[in-house]
């Protein structure tokens, strides 16, 4: 789940939690400020009367009567004066029943005793319950309302502010893990961003990047020299070798051995042509403008094998969608990295086994070129090492040198090509090269039909042996 | 002939002069472009072979005063560097041929032959083998002066690679890098040489013998003259 929306997430929850316990709780808090309030009141209402009495003495209220009543008018709230015991209690205030002309109603009654000429009277102010609470409904509405406002309110602020705070962090995804491709030879713009938290992300990375291609830099760097100082020894080898070859008095068997020297050399020689070649593709060195049909390409790469798979009495077959027009790339290395992929289906293919080559052209999606053999196959763990540089398995005596398939990566890396590889011991192998967007499409293609028979026949003189 | 070798790998530069020497072609050496021009003023060639990683000067730079001098004399570049731009700058800057090192020094003579052919027009493009004519301008081999025998193209490279190195061994892997060049791939391809020369040899003993195609044992093939 992506960081913001784990903070709106959160952000939203732990409000709707927050809104949930004060809905739950506001009955409660309100009844309770209510009765507090009430409270307060009727100790005032006391403290009123007790002045007058105090002022005006206690006749004011009694007028002669051994006590004293009063009430409004929806006997709501009453007042009452009392001779009383001789105990003279604190002031309390509770919830009582009272009767006030026949009606019985439940008051919050404040009761105060005092002395007056030595005489003990009980104070009674008393307000109904029902009073007490006739603003709680319409102060619990608005109180949820302008709670429900402020949250919804503090939400909006939150998430725009959450988006800004996180914006720089979606651009180092983007300008440093999406976009760059390696190796990184981009220069670096440091993303803008006031947090350091991101300033130091930001600042790793492009560190890290930079160490990687200062690495990779000084690899390719070592490789290109390398392979140029090695290319002056080996050509003076080659030319005694040739010259010595070409000595009438060499004796038969040295004559063997001077040809063996050649082969070793040669080895050598391929050896340091593909390193130069990887250096030259990772160094930019081939342009990038050719356009062809892949089906030409295709034929191309079959004539110049054409004697091997017949050797290996091997089943080619071509079975392209339509004429599917390359654009884009360099013939010379998608001619090599093809090449390389179908030597390699005829090298470790069975006797009369076959090869099959197809596409999938569908709109909308990339397309894909599938190569697919009947070969030895390849063990689930040697899978992801295939690619690698010189890396060496277990397969017959005419080994390659281990760099055939590094090749078909580096040109595939430098094309923006993805490959693909599934493999079974025994039964075969199928590489899908996966052709980024716009770079293949369906070309228009006049008489295409005819064209087309033709060159499969073409190709289809491969499967037996009546073209040798 | 003659030839000038401009080349500052002592070494490379007189293994050059001794294949040459043997194929009757004159060779002057000079180790440094200031030799070349030198050498340059002074006589006439025909053939300029030039290596661009000289010390004193750019291979290319050095090509472009050499033509003032020998406007005439056909060039062929020789270098290790190889790259696609230097290939193109040298043949636009006039170079006839361009050869990426390590070459085998039977291909070089192979593009001088191809260089002179187009360059002076030499006459001599076809040549007498046995009951054969080979013309190796219209590719073509021809039994008694008329009937045409038909020879695929690899087969043909083949046989004419052969006849210009005549009465010297070639090696299966010389001949399959001549034939498939970078993508020859070592002994893997040297079985395919014996499938076309005994192509070739049951093509052409259809009309008469073919022994000048001799087999070198556990080395190759060479055809003697």
């Amino acid at each position: 789940m992506k960081l913001f929306t784990k903070l709106t997430l959160f952000i939203t929850l732990s409000k709707l939690a927050i809104v949930i316990l004060f809905v739950w709780l506001l009955p409660f808090l309100v009844n309770r400020v209510a009765y507090q309030y009430n409270d307060y009141y009727l100790n005032e209402q006391k403290k009123k009367a007790m002045e007058v009495i105090r002022q005006n003495g206690i006749e004011a209220y009694l007028q002669g009567e051994p006590s004293y009543g009063s009430y409004t008018m929806l006997k709501e709230e009453y007042i009452s004066l009392e001779p009383a015991g001789r105990v003279i209690v604190p002031d309390t205030i509770a919830t009582l029943r009272r009767v006030v002309e026949k009606d019985t109603l439940t008051y919050r009654v404040l009761s105060h005793t005092f002395n007056y000429n030595n005489n003990r009277y009980m104070l009674e102010v008393g307000k109904t319950t029902a009073t007490i609470g006739q603003y709680n409904q319409p102060l619990q509405r608005v109180a949820l309302y302008v709670l429900i406002g402020l949250i919804v309110s503090t939400i909006v602020i939150d998430l725009v502010f959450t988006r800004l705070l996180l914006r720089p962090l979606g651009v180092i995804i983007r300008n440093r893990l999406l976009n760059t491709r390696f190796p990184f030879r981009e220069t670096m713009r440091p993303v803008q961003t006031s947090t350091t938290d991101f300033r130091y992300l930001d600042d790793s990375l492009t560190e890290l990047m930079g160490k990687i291609r200062e690495a990779f830099e000084k690899e390719r760097e070592f490789t290109s020299n390398a392979s140029h100082e090695l290319m002056t020894p080996v050509s003076i080898l080659q030319s005694k070798m040739e010259n010595l070859m070409m000595e009438e008095t060499l004796p038969e068997v040295l004559q063997k051995r001077v040809m063996d020297m050649m082969k070793t050399l040669n080895r050598l020689k391929k050896i340091i042509h593909s390193l130069l070649l990887i250096s030259r593709i990772e160094n930019d060195q081939f342009p990038k403008a050719d356009s062809f049909p892949l089906r030409t390409l295709l034929q191309e790469v079959v004539d110049e094998l054409g004697h091997r798979l017949q050797e290996q009495r091997l089943h080619f077959n071509l079975q392209l969608s339509g004429n599917v027009i390359l654009r884009g790339l360099n013939h010379d290395l998608i001619f090599q990295l093809i090449y390389n992929l179908l030597n390699n289906a005829i090298r470790y293919n069975k006797p009369a086994g076959s090869i099959i080559v197809y596409d999938q052209l569908i709109p909308e999606k990339p397309y894909r070129l599938l190569i697919k053999d009947t070969g030895i196959g390849i063990p689930e763990n040697e899978i992801d090492a295939i690619f690698n540089r010189f890396k060496k398995v277990e397969r017959k005596e005419n080994e390659g040198y281990g760099l055939g398939l590094c090749i078909v990566r580096t040109i595939a890396r430098y094309h923006g090509i993805k490959i693909e590889v599934a493999s079974s011991v025994g039964v075969g192998t199928l590489f899908t090269l996966i052709f980024p967007e716009g770079m293949a499409a369906a070309g228009p293609d006049p008489g295409q039909e005819a064209s087309l028979s033709e060159g499969d026949r073409a190709l289809g003189a491969y499967n037996g042996f009546s073209k040798f | 002939m003659k030839v000038l070798i401009v080349e500052d790998e002592k070494g490379m530069a007189s293994e050059m002069e001794a294949f040459l020497k043997k194929t009757f072609y004159l060779c002057d050496l000079a180790y440094t472009a200031k030799q070349g021009l030198e050498k340059m003023e002074e006589n006439q060639y025909d053939f300029i072979l030039l290596d661009l990683g000289l010390p004193d000067k750019d291979g290319l730079l050095l090509l472009q005063e050499a033509k003032k001098n020998c406007p005439d004399a056909a060039y062929i570049i020789l270098s290790a560097r190889g790259q696609l731009e230097d290939r193109i700058k040298g043949l636009d800057l006039g170079a006839d041929d361009y050869l990426p090192k390590p070459f085998s020094l039977l291909e070089l003579q192979s593009r001088m032959q191809a260089v002179a052919r187009r360059k002076f027009g030499l006459p001599d493009s076809i040549v007498v083998l046995g009951d054969f004519r080979v013309d190796l301008n219209k590719r073509l081999v021809l039994y008694a002066g008329e009937t045409e025998i038909e020879l695929s193209r690899k087969e043909f490279d083949l046989l004419s690679y052969l006849l210009l190195h005549k009465n010297r061994p070639l090696t299966r892997m010389q001949l399959s890098e001549h034939i498939w060049g970078n993508f020859s791939d070592d002994d893997y391809d040297s079985n395919y040489i014996d499938v076309h020369i005994k192509n070739i040899r049951k093509k052409l003993s259809a009309y008469a013998s073919v022994e000048w195609l001799h087999t070198v044992r556990s080395v190759g093939y060479k055809v003697k003259i």
